[in-house]
């Protein structure tokens, strides 16, 4: 679905990169929840998991954010398109389990924006869902 | 550095690239490479480098292996200023081995140079056919 956002490429790029993943890795649940709509769709598209609505993605960060001692997303390549609100990023997350097993991913997320934040998020994994 | 209108993008991965895997063109789908290129299949960790020697092999395979090939359905996010365009997409295709079709959402990221592909990406919501 095509949506209209007020963002302009830099915002974007803050709101995919800082706002929102700048929270994950801080756990900062309210503040990562506050770059979501109400009925935002988030789905892991290469296992066909969706989270949908805030309190379905609330859970799921909640089971994420309990399940690793240390959450970092590094070295984004972003692809920015602001005409029509949509950002891709590629990224490394770097998890490490309270057992101090360390996960690595080589990930691609796609962001589609209605006016200044998320309603739809589309999940790629190089490996086995950590978003359940 | 050249400058692409917004549609170059979406035509390279539509109507050359993705008609011409579609047909079994193979000229067609390597003539959007450079001869450099790489493609990497993320979710398996497959590598293949070179437009004559690597690529050209996966393609010659994955036409051998399958009957109808069909992508569709496509959201594209192009960032001319970064010679990128990332698209999703749904896959239908028919594996001779498997003897049904098979469907996938998958998403590929094309970073060009010139026009033409340089790196692509490709994730797969099932197990890899780009053998």
């Amino acid at each position: 679905m095509q949506y209209q956002s007020s963002l302009n490429a830099e915002e974007l790029v803050t709101l995919a990169t800082q706002n929102y993943f700048g929270n994950v890795d801080q756990k900062n649940l309210q503040a990562t929840l506050n770059c979501f709509h109400d009925e935002a769709l988030f789905t892991i598209q290469t296992s066909f998991t969706l989270h949908s609505g805030k309190t379905a993605i609330k859970e799921m960060f909640e089971n994420f954010f309990d399940s690793y001692e240390t959450i970092i997303h590094r070295d984004f390549t972003c692809t920015v398109d602001e005409k029509n609100g949509r950002i891709a990023a590629n990224f490394i997350a770097e998890l490490i389990d309270k057992k101090g097993q360390k996960t690595l991913l080589n990930n691609t997320n796609f962001w589609r924006i209605r006016d200044n934040k998320f309603q739809e998020i589309y999940v790629y994994m190089s490996g086995e869902n950590v978003l359940k | 550095m050249t400058n692409f209108a917004y549609e170059y993008y979406v035509d390279i991965v539509t109507k050359r690239y993705f008609h011409g895997v579609d047909n079994k063109d193979l000229g067609l789908v390597l003539d959007c490479f450079h001869t450099h290129a790489t493609l990497h299949e993320m979710t398996s960790d497959t590598l293949h480098e070179g437009r004559d020697e690597g690529i050209r092999a996966m393609f010659e395979g994955l036409f051998d292996r399958n009957g109808r090939i069909w992508h569709g359905n496509f959201v594209h996010t192009v960032d001319q200023q970064s010679q990128a365009i990332c698209s999703q997409f749904s896959v239908e295709i028919f594996p001779h081995e498997i003897g049904r079709q098979m469907r996938y959402e998958n998403c590929n990221r094309f970073y060009l140079k010139d026009g033409r592909f340089e790196r692509v990406f490709v994730y797969m919501s099932g197990e890899n056919l780009l053998k």
